[in-house]
């Protein structure tokens, strides 16, 4: 979210219960590109979560070195970066590991973090602006200040100070959710609140009111459902984000510390080795992109699934 | 009454969230472990000299009071140490780094330049190219030209910046050996190779922001293409580029420049993996190595810096929002 | 990316840095060195040292460099003898470094190496005449003593400051700029100075050696100001210096080299590029284009383009590796509850694989196995083993040692830098104890939290800790005090086995003391035994680092010591 600029997440919000659910989930099931992206990153995730498994199948961990599958000078022995039986993608100059145990287990920070964070984002911010939105005169004053302020605040510049200040001890995943996800909040926070405004208004709200229900019950029962397809829209564009940034942090040497396998690291790590081994690049920096890609399309499909007015096809 | 009552209440807040990130960066420095008087007294460092270089550098005072000495030293300007051997760091003295031997004020002169040099190049072009991209596919919607933008665009935010400059300086600097791979030339000192060292850099930034603003735009016109006083306008009979760059391009602008006032931050952001990939030695570069050394002088200025820039331009773009769209 | 330990040589005790935050505590004086490539261990061939023994005089220098700063104050200077300090800055003496040999310490303003006397406890220096500032004044002992007292002030710590607690009445002493002096350091007239140390010193003429005793002129050298201009003794001045971008050096007009035969000074211009990519800077170098064939590069080839260079036949010929020098070793805290047995010590000794060791390394270009403390190179050096393993280790040996102390799953922390190159050593030292039936669990550090961790006062913490250390001059104490003498445990000191041995600090003080430096070699020697005997640490291996020249550059070449190339001898071709 720090490196991705807010207007990824701010784009058109799709309005309140104008929509049936069913129409929009049939929307999306017809488009192609979005089910091609949903299917993708469901594979991402089993991936990173029966890593372990599928690992067993060649034998290999990300940890365990192979001296034996390099030459002297370091580089992978055989074609395509040393691509063989037991190594599916190839292994890591100077240590042998196996790039595809690398790949899977980084998927779990990756994924881990990425919607971790954005699980985090869209919790506060949900909260703080239904609160805001609801609430309305001072509250809402504060509040939407409040929101501004943490937007404006140098997120990447903070993360790099705080995070080489964290004791070793404390899990930089944990670290990084908490990091992402604090800084992510407003941009969920700004349009709940826009919605929740909207709603307050509508007659079924106010009858709502008029009947004598009280907040918590209008909320749960009113507020809440009708805003959930935009928090699902809007927290499905956000995980690409968060995944992004975290290898960025990764990359600036702030991520998860080696042993752990972590995309961005590897990436930064094989851009040195780019000249006289391409394929350690290509192992983690094409499933970053892929990941990516791919919930990147799916949440497009979604926001446009919600919101007829934009699907004139073609994205 | 009205805009000073406004103004006043802003900058009041302004101040108040500056406050509270110096205070939090003092904290955060404060947990740290690491010693910097240690590093600072030298390879040999008897006990004796270490409580010496620590006093030297205010380390054994409480943190609320380096706090105050810090906020104090703004307005006022302070010394280190006394007598002949002081070092003066006059006001507005953000600090001293003693890893640089260079009063933090001096160090963020050398090198916001160079942030400030490789952000705003890159903002204007990844505006530009931006919004003339999702309003070319917005007019040929659903056509090949649309497609073909949207899919860049779709490549274009699932990539790492630091990937795209960094798969750049292989092609177009070591392989084509076109563009040069690293090193910023002042602007004052030759503007042409200025713009040459720069150009691989804004590229890199901006690929990625440039489709992020291309799909806004694209989805803010087809909106506003629908919008009634558009219909209005065309059966007005009014030339088709009047309609759409006098009225609908008016209202897509609105939403994309306040936006881009919320991506400042990012914007920041995105300079220093951009620093680091090229090798310029920005703020960016500045914080990152005062980080590994601790350097806690240095990292409580730039961040400060950092925030009173993003605050400070986040409010002119509030003011210019205002006096956009007088409904607000 | 960057090894660890990269050109900063003030590092060269520091942990691996972290290569992508761009280590910027690194405060190297990188100076321009010409030279030709070849001249390692191996003995490249003849034509590349040959030819160039006059010096070719003119053109720019280019030297490529990551750190981000220069200290270019001598008070707080890190540096090297023969590197960036070595241009701008004499001292009484200097180095001498060629090709082949051992290094020696040479006259460098004074006439000779020093004259020892009150066994060793006063030390007097006769400077040579005729010899002048970069303004044009003389450089005289007043300017000698001025230097050193400067070391003193609080506003100038940092640097090696070797001399300070051997001189005699310093306590309390904060520096010349109250107008106090030094009685301890005598200047009788303008050429003699006369040093009174706490103890007797025979390493003096290597302190006297360091850049920190370089002569400052008295009056011109404001703390907060002179790392700006400094007025400079050696063949170089500096003209200008931007942090994190560049910094220029210039002939010395008032300097000749017929009173200096230890430096070249051939380029007319020195530009030393600061903040360069570790990778990018040795990519440029091998494709070796117009702007990189009049340069260097200051900092250590990364192994993925010494793989690049290995297929490049130009990029070979234009590589210069050191001989084995600075020591990779595995601290073992003595003070760890796990570790006091001393056969469990022991058999950590002969569990370690050192093949895996060097192959995390970067292979046999990068390391060669390491059995002693003091490093190759040194004088008085002696080779031993005093536990001898084949080049993969007897994992059976230790075994059978552990049994006999009675102990069974062991496990033991250890402590590394969470550099990639100090990661994988971390993880070929735990491999090879998991065979003896060790179980080791990595603590991966920042170097922000790994110092202080094993360079604080408490023990706890790690049992183990992968470490790099070579010395600043070459002198076997500098390998053995301060990783060794009880003095140096806790208080930011690198003892990070803690060790508090009497008979090791007894040979240590009794080494130090000794004059003769054939005969101080020997106690080293003795002290390097002793500490293996306590099983105290286990070297691992010695670190080769590799250098890049432009084709241009010559007499580019890395001597037995400092694993560094000869800044100081480099010229450029015609």
């Amino acid at each position: 979210m720090s490196s991705q600029p807010a207007s990824s997440t701010s784009t058109v919000v799709p309005p309140v219960a104008a929509v049936k659910p069913s129409g929009a989930f049939a929307r999306l099931l017809a488009d192609h590109w979005a089910m091609a992206g949903a299917g993708v990153a469901a594979a991402f995730v089993l991936l990173a979560v029966f890593a372990p498994l599928v690992c067993r199948i060649t034998g290999s961990d990300p940890y365990t070195y192979d001296l034996g599958a390099l030459t002297g000078s370091g580089l992978p022995r055989g074609a395509f970066g040393g691509v063989s039986a037991t190594h599916w993608l190839g292994v890591e100059p100077q240590t042998g590991r196996d790039l595809f145990a690398i790949v899977a287990y980084g998927a779990r920070i990756s994924l881990l973090v990425g919607i971790g964070s954005t699980l985090l984002a869209t919790l506060i911010g949900t909260a703080l602006g239904v609160l805001a939105g609801y609430s309305g005169g001072l509250v809402d004053t504060l509040l939407s200040r409040f929101t501004d302020l943490t937007i404006a605040f140098p997120q990447l510049i903070f993360m790099i100070a705080l995070g080489a200040l964290v004791p070793a001890s404390f899990p930089r995943q944990f670290f990084m959710i908490a990091a992402i996800g604090v800084f992510g909040w407003p941009s969920v926070a700004r349009v709940v609140r826009g919605q929740t405004m909207a709603l307050r208004n509508r007659s079924f709200v106010v009858a709502a009111r008029v009947v004598g229900a009280g907040p918590r019950h209008i909320l749960c029962t009113e507020i809440l459902p009708n805003l959930a397809s935009t928090i699902t829209v809007i927290a499905t564009m956000m995980v690409p984000g968060a995944i992004g940034t975290e290898a960025a942090l990764s990359f600036l040497g702030i991520g998860v510390p080696p042993p752990t396998p972590s995309w961005g690291r590897e990436i930064s790590s094989a851009i040195a080795w780019v000249a006289v081994d391409p394929w350690y690049l290509a192992a983690p920096g094409l499933a970053l992109f892929l990941v990516t890609l791919a919930l990147n399309a799916f949440g497009d499909g979604l926001r446009d699934a919600f919101d007829p007015r934009l699907t004139g096809k073609g994205r | 009454m009205k805009i000073t009552r406004f103004l006043l209440v802003k900058i009041a807040g302004m101040i108040a969230v500056l406050l509270l990130v110096s205070l939090a960066v003092y904290l955060i420095f404060y947990l740290t472990p690491a010693d910097p008087a240690r590093t600072e007294c030298g390879r040999v460092c008897t006990p004796a000299e270490l409580v010496q270089v620590r006093a030297f550098m205010g380390l054994n005072e409480p943190v609320w009071r380096q706090y105050l000495d810090f906020l104090g030293a703004i307005f006022a300007g302070r010394s280190y140490g006394s007598g002949a051997g002081a070092i003066a760091c006059p006001a507005p003295c953000l600090g001293y780094s003693f890893q640089q031997h260079q009063t933090v004020l001096s160090l963020i002169g050398q090198t916001a330049p160079v942030t400030a040099s490789i952000a705003l190049g890159a903002a204007v072009l990844w505006l530009v190219t931006g919004v003339a991209a999702g309003v070319v596919s917005a007019l040929r919607r659903g056509r090949a030209l649309d497609r073909a933008v949207m899919a860049t665009a779709i490549v274009g935010i699932s990539v790492p910046a630091y990937l795209v400059g960094l798969l750049g300086i292989l092609v177009f600097g070591f392989k084509l050996n076109i563009l040069p791979v690293s090193g910023y030339v002042p602007l004052t000192q030759d503007p042409a190779q200025w713009a040459f060292h720069l150009m691989l850099p804004w590229c890199a930034l901006a690929f990625i922001s440039a489709a992020i603003y291309a799909r806004l735009t694209r989805s803010q016109m087809i909106e506003a293409l629908g919008e009634d006083y558009v219909r209005t306008a065309r059966a007005k009979g009014l030339r088709e580029s009047r309609v759409i760059g006098r009225h609908a391009l008016r209202n897509v602008l609105i939403p994309v420049i306040t936006l881009f006032g919320l991506d400042l931050g990012a914007l920041l952001g995105g300079a220093v993996i951009t620093e680091k990939v090229f090798s310029m030695y920005g703020l960016g570069a500045l914080l990152i190595g005062a980080v590994a050394t601790t350097d806690i002088s240095t990292i409580a200025g730039v961040t400060l810096l950092a925030a009173v820039f993003v605050i400070v331009a986040n409010f002119l773009v509030d003011l210019v929002y205002k006096l956009l769209d007088p409904r607000v | 990316m960057a090894r660890r330990q990269k050109a900063a040589e003030s590092v060269r005790r520091h942990r691996r840095r972290l290569a992508l935050l761009g280590t910027s505590a690194v405060l190297v004086l990188t100076g321009a060195l010409a030279a030709c490539s070849g001249a390692n261990s191996t003995g490249s061939s003849a034509a590349t040292v040959s030819g160039t023994t006059a010096a070719s005089d003119g053109g720019t220098l280019t030297i490529l460099d990551s750190d981000t700063s220069l200290t270019l104050d001598p008070a707080q200077s890190w540096s090297l003898a023969i590197t960036t300090s070595g241009l701008t800055w004499r001292r009484l003496t200097t180095w001498k470094i060629g090709p082949t040999g051992t290094p020696e310490v040479v006259p460098d303003l004074a006439t000779s190496g020093g004259t020892p006397s009150e066994g060793g406890r006063v030390w007097t220096y006769h400077l040579k005449s005729g010899i002048d500032f970069s303004d044009g004044e003389p450089i005289t002992s007043y300017d000698v003593k001025y230097g050193i007292e400067r070391t003193y002030a609080t506003a100038l710590s940092g640097g090696l400051n070797y001399q300070k607690p051997l001189i005699a009445g310093t306590a309390g002493y904060t520096g010349p700029f109250s107008g106090k002096q030094l009685s301890s350091i005598q200047t009788p007239n303008a050429t003699t100075i006369v040093f009174h140390l706490n103890q007797p010193y025979g390493d003096w003429p290597w302190v006297v050696s360091t850049t920190s005793l370089a002569p400052v002129p008295a009056g011109k050298a404001p703390a907060a100001t002179f790392g700006q201009h400094p007025i400079t003794s050696g063949p170089y001045t500096v003209q200008s210096y931007t942090p994190g971008v560049s910094a220029v050096l210039v002939r010395n007009k008032y300097w000749t080299a017929a009173s200096d035969p230890n430096r070249t000074a051939g380029p007319d211009k020195i530009v030393i590029e600061l903040n360069q990519d570790p990778t990018v800077e040795a990519q440029t170098l091998i494709a070796n284009g117009p702007n990189a064939q009049d340069a260097f590069g200051a900092d250590f080839v990364p192994p993925a383009q010494l793989a690049q260079v290995e297929n490049d036949q130009s990029a070979r010929s234009r590589l210069v590796t050191s001989p084995a020098s600075p020591l990779e070793y595995l601290a073992v805290n003595v003070q760890s509850p796990r570790l006091k047995n001393l056969k469990v010590r022991e058999a950590l000794e002969y569990a370690v694989n050192r093949e895996a060791v060097i192959i995390a390394s970067g292979g046999t270009v990068a390391a060669e196995p390491a059995t002693t403390l003091i490093t190759p190179g040194i004088a008085g050096r002696v080779a031993y083993d005093l536990y001898p393993v084949g080049l993969t280790g007897d994992p059976a040996k230790a075994k059978s040692l552990l049994a006999q102390a009675g102990v069974q799953g062991l496990t033991l922390t250890l402590a590394t830098g969470n550099d990639p190159i100090s990661t994988a050593i971390a993880q070929a030292v735990q491999e090879a104890y998991k065979t003896a039936g060790i179980n080791v669990v990595i603590k991966s550090l920042s170097s922000s939290a790994y110092t202080p961790l094993v360079t604080g006062n408490s023990a706890g913490g790690y049992d183990l800790a992968v470490s790099s250390w070579q010395p600043d001059f070459p002198s076997a104490m500098d390998n053995i005090e301060p990783l060794f003498s009880s003095a140096m445990i806790g208080n930011g000191n690198y003892n990070i086995s803690r060790l508090a041995d009497p008979t090791v600090d007894a040979l240590i003080t009794k080494a130090e003391g000794t004059i003769d430096a054939t005969a101080a070699g020997a106690i080293w020697a003795q002290a390097d035994k002793a500490i293996l005997a306590d099983a105290a640490v286990v070297p691992l291996v010695y670190n080769k680092n590799s250098f890049l020249r432009g084709s241009n550059v010559q007499n580019f070449y890395i001597g037995e010591f400092p694993a560094y190339p000869v800044y100081t001898a480099v010229t450029l071709g015609q």
